[in-house]
């Protein structure tokens, strides 16, 4: 028993390893593109680096660290929802479109329904979360029925999803008193409070999605279900042949993700605004792809993935007002980040392969040996 | 014989793989100038490991390979075509949407301008070269509306463009009908006169008696001799082929076999290609007893099993487990009904590679009860159970969170039996359950069969390995080209010889003798 805690231990630390190497090299590599473009690059970096949380005057920046806890809920929401379909092997990208959709019609019910402070906030985001649910059906259950891709078809749905969000916010539910296009303002008592007293935008979401976090996790390792998930999602001919329901737990994966991500994209519209104003993808559920990879599917390493990202954005977002430095950068420095974790995966999937090729010519070969030997 | 008489000569050719599975000992084997040779045994003999190395898919760990008189380094199929070798695989490596002309020039298309193909030229080359060796194609059809033979026609004509003198076939007729094969014959035949040599890999014994010159037949991974084909027996060429260098001895008591549980009746299936796999094929299996079906690979084994568990659906007849039909059954439905299996494929099926060896074992009992509490797994019972099953089934590994892929192959066969033969099974089905692991491990499974079915499990065994469904079978059956061609009731009196007669299809039993294997 010792001896498979210290392997495991071993285990974690290289994984770890591995990870941190591939963030050190993108930002190697961010590092030389600053000092390529900029002509103050130290102040660039200092403000890339330690800008979201050190003042100016070196004291510890309280209100931007809530910020980024803050941009931290809706992105756990979807880091979630992709670990989950991406574990079924379901490469789902219509968190996306869940997001903005869910952000759309927890507004609508806040404005439409009337309740009691603390019950319509929840309210108004599990009808999200279940519109959202609903909406997964389709490329889950074409895909089980079908065999459509449904990476192709839940990409075609993000902007199916929000054209259809843009047409009913422009021509049914419009606040024409505006100058922008917007709803009218939802009720006081659909609102998610916030946490921290003077303004922030770091409301109890980010409490419910570290909940969330748990339970997914819990869900994930520790349930029938979520062992369903993971094995379809390594062999999907192994768990069939073991008596699986395939085809069922492919859509229930979709499903929890819809879910998942409409709960993000309410509890954000309902947290940071009081009306909905979203007039394109928000763009939550590509980080969500993105956070899903760095915690390599598993629900406990979404908040860390998350809050990197975050932290990452606050200081491209700094480094381009205080610096030269175009806050394109970040795009570049997520690319070089996206770009060394995918690598490091092909790496995991070729080796994987390679041990597989060497048992199935194990298996073709050895009867040679096996013979000779009886 | 004078050294320039052969054309190829390979010379104590071992081959290791790199997980220490020798798939080739020490093997001689030399080929004749404008000879058709045989390279003949049974499938994992290491025919295929050794065409491989002489195509340069793959490189021989010891001896020498000489073409023409010089020694070569065989490092890539293209240092091969270039010494004149070429191939002609099994499974045809074509592409469907380009034209026969394209399939041929491809990689070598000549050009117009440089820069475009020239198609004109291409048509032109392959209509030469189609008339000079009388392998008629059309090269203005694609791959994917031409019949399967014409696909092969193709695929030689492709070794020809590039200059092969030296044909390697891989069971060039098993996709074949018979007028293609015989079609075939006469093109090989052609070519002989023409003066290339033809390599042709096979199985089939009427065939390599019909157009073939010498043959050199491989057993377990070494040469069993070279023979002139027409000085050798069918007989004597079976009997190399299959017969066993040491006879294993299993003791068991003897059966008391009572109801019948497993009844197949009738059962047929055509492939993809319209080969009829399995032809009407009956039998049935009782409680307390091990059926074993032999038969060389390919004679509808592995569809047959698939049919048995659903893995695939056939064309007619009916799969009965106690009364019930499982046609069409979910595995869920059909596990729930007592049946286990261990697949043939065990990477495929067998087991989640990532995941651990407790994920592994608790696969088709994750719903029960005594695993759950409430919607959370109960890990104490799981960790208790797997850690059970580990210690009975002597799986050797650190804990029961390392990850099964990482276990060897005799290790991992016994996580897959661990978890077959720990849901309390009426019938077990084992394809090839003791194929390239290691002896412990082999010796391990085949007691613990035996032991199930002295338990009253009905037990269908499957098997290439003689040995093995010769001594641990009851009684037997032999399949040969989807039928079943012969069914033994007691196992003690079968020899080798016998055996070797009814898989490679030499005799065939009467219907009233094999319908014997029908209880009801």
């Amino acid at each position: 028993m010792n001896n498979k805690s210290m392997k495991d231990r071993r285990l974690q630390v290289f994984e770890i390893l591995r990870g941190a190497a591939a963030i050190t090299l993108a930002l190697a590599v961010a590092t030389v593109f600053i000092f390529l473009c900029s002509d103050e690059p130290f102040t660039a970096l200092k403000y890339l680096l330690i800008g979201p949380i050190v003042k100016d005057n070196g004291g510890f920046n309280t209100s931007s660290f809530y910020t980024i806890l803050a941009a931290m809920i809706p992105t756990i929401f979807t880091g979630l929802a992709t670990c989950v379909m991406f574990s079924a092997g379901q490469f789902n990208l219509a968190s996306e479109g869940c997001v903005m959709a869910g952000g759309f019609v927890g507004a609508l019910c806040g404005i439409y329904i009337h309740m009691n402070t603390g019950l319509h906030a929840v309210v108004c985001v599990v009808i999200a979360a279940a519109l959202c649910g609903l909406i997964m059906l389709v490329p889950a259950i074409l895909k089980v029925k079908l065999g459509a891709s449904e990476m192709v078809m839940s990409l075609m749905m993000n902007y199916i999803i929000m054209y259809v969000v843009l047409h009913f916010l422009n021509n049914t539910f419009a606040d024409r008193s505006k100058g922008s296009t917007q709803t009218y303002p939802f009720d006081e008592t659909a609102k998610i409070p916030s946490l921290v007293p003077g303004g922030s935008k770091l409301t109890w979401g980010f409490v419910v999605a570290l909940v969330f976090v748990v339970i997914v996790a819990l869900f994930m390792y520790r349930t029938k279900w979520g062992y369903t998930i993971r094995m379809i999602g390594i062999n999907k001919a192994f768990s069939e042949y073991s008596g699986m329901n395939v085809g069922g737990v492919i859509v229930l994966s979709q499903i929890i993700g819809g879910v998942l991500a409409g709960m993000g994209g309410s509890i954000e519209v309902l947290g940071r605004f009081n009306t909905f104003l979203w007039k394109e993808l928000p763009g939550y559920g590509w980080a969500g792809v993105t956070i899903a990879i760095l915690a390599k599917n598993n629900p406990i390493f979404v908040p860390f993935a998350a809050f990197f990202i975050a932290y990452l954005n606050k200081g491209c977002m700094l480094m381009s007002t205080h610096s030269d430095v175009p806050s394109e950068m970040i795009d570049i420095i997520q690319a070089a980040i996206f770009l060394f974790f995918a690598a490091e995966q092909f790496l995991a999937g070729y080796r994987q392969k390679l041990v597989v090729r060497s048992a199935q010519a194990d298996l073709a070969k050895t009867e040679t040996a096996e013979g000779g030997k009886a | 014989m004078p050294q320039s008489e052969y054309v190829v000569q390979m010379k104590g050719i071992n081959k290791v793989y790199p997980n220490g599975i020798a798939a080739n000992r020490g093997v001689d084997f030399n080929v004749r100038r404008g000879e058709i040779h045989a390279l003949m045994g049974e499938n994992g003999a290491g025919k295929s490991t050794l065409m491989k190395m002489l195509f340069g898919l793959e490189q021989p760990t010891s001896g020498e390979i000489i073409v023409n008189g010089e020694t070569v380094n065989l490092t890539s199929p293209t240092v091969a075509i270039s010494k004149g070798i070429g191939m002609v695989h099994q499974h045809f490596m074509l592409v469907p949407s380009l034209t026969v002309a394209e399939n041929i020039v491809l990689g070598m298309a000549p050009k117009k301008g440089g820069l475009f193909m020239d198609m004109e030229s291409a048509v032109k080359l392959t209509e030469e070269y189609a008339e000079k060796y009388n392998l008629h194609v059309d090269p203005k059809a694609k791959v994917m509306d031409i019949p399967v033979g014409m696909k092969q026609k193709v695929e030689i004509l492709k070794a020809l463009v590039r200059g092969a003198k030296i044909l390697i076939l891989d069971e060039p007729t098993a996709v074949l009908t018979t007028q293609e094969t015989a079609e075939l014959f006469r093109e090989l035949i052609n070519l002989k006169e023409q003066g290339y040599t033809i390599i042709f890999i096979s199985h089939k014994l009427n065939e390599i008696k019909q157009i073939t010159d010498r043959l050199t037949i491989m057993r377990a991974g070494k040469s069993m001799g070279v023979y002139e084909t027409a000085s050798i027996t069918k007989e004597e060429i079976s009997r190399l082929m299959v017969g066993r260098d040491v006879i294993l001895t299993v003791e068991k008591e003897k059966a008391q076999p009572t109801d019948t549980v497993l009844s197949v009746k009738d059962l047929e299936y055509t492939n993809e290609w319209n080969k009829k796999m399995l032809d009407k094929v009956s039998f049935s299996v009782r409680k307390g007893e091990i059926l074993g079906i032999a038969g060389v690979e390919g004679n509808g084994q592995r569809e047959l099993v698939d049919m048995l568990f659903n893995l695939n659906r056939p064309d007619a007849g009916s799969v009965k487990v106690n009364g019930k039909d499982i046609v069409g059954v979910s595995q869920r439905n059909i596990r729930s009904l007592g049946v286990s299996l261990i697949p043939e494929d065990r990477m495929t099926y067998g087991i989640a590679a990532t995941a651990s060896i407790e994920e592994n074992l608790i696969s088709d009992r994750v719903g029960a009860k005594r695993f759950n509490k409430g919607p959370l797994f109960d890990m104490k019972a799981i960790h208790k159970e797997c850690d059970d099953l580990i210690r009975d089934f002597k799986v050797l590994c650190k804990s029961g969170q390392q990850k099964v892929g990482m276990l060897s192959g005799g290790n991992i066969q016994k996580v897959v039996v661990a978890r077959e033969f720990s849901c309390d099974p009426v019938l077990i089905i084992a394809d090839q359950p003791t194929r390239g692991i290691d002896v412990g491990a082999t010796e391990f499974i085949r007691k613990k069969l035996v032991e199930l079915s002295r338990a009253g499990a009905a037990v269908l065994l499957v098997s290439a390995d003689l040995n093995e469904v010769m001594e641990l079978s009851d009684s037997l059956i032999v399949m040969c080209g989807g039928k079943i061609a012969a069914y033994f009731e007691d196992t003690a009196m079968l020899t080798d010889e016998i055996m070797g007669e009814y898989m490679l299809g030499l005799k065939r039993q009467s219907d009233e003798e094999i319908g014997r294997v029908c209880h009801e």
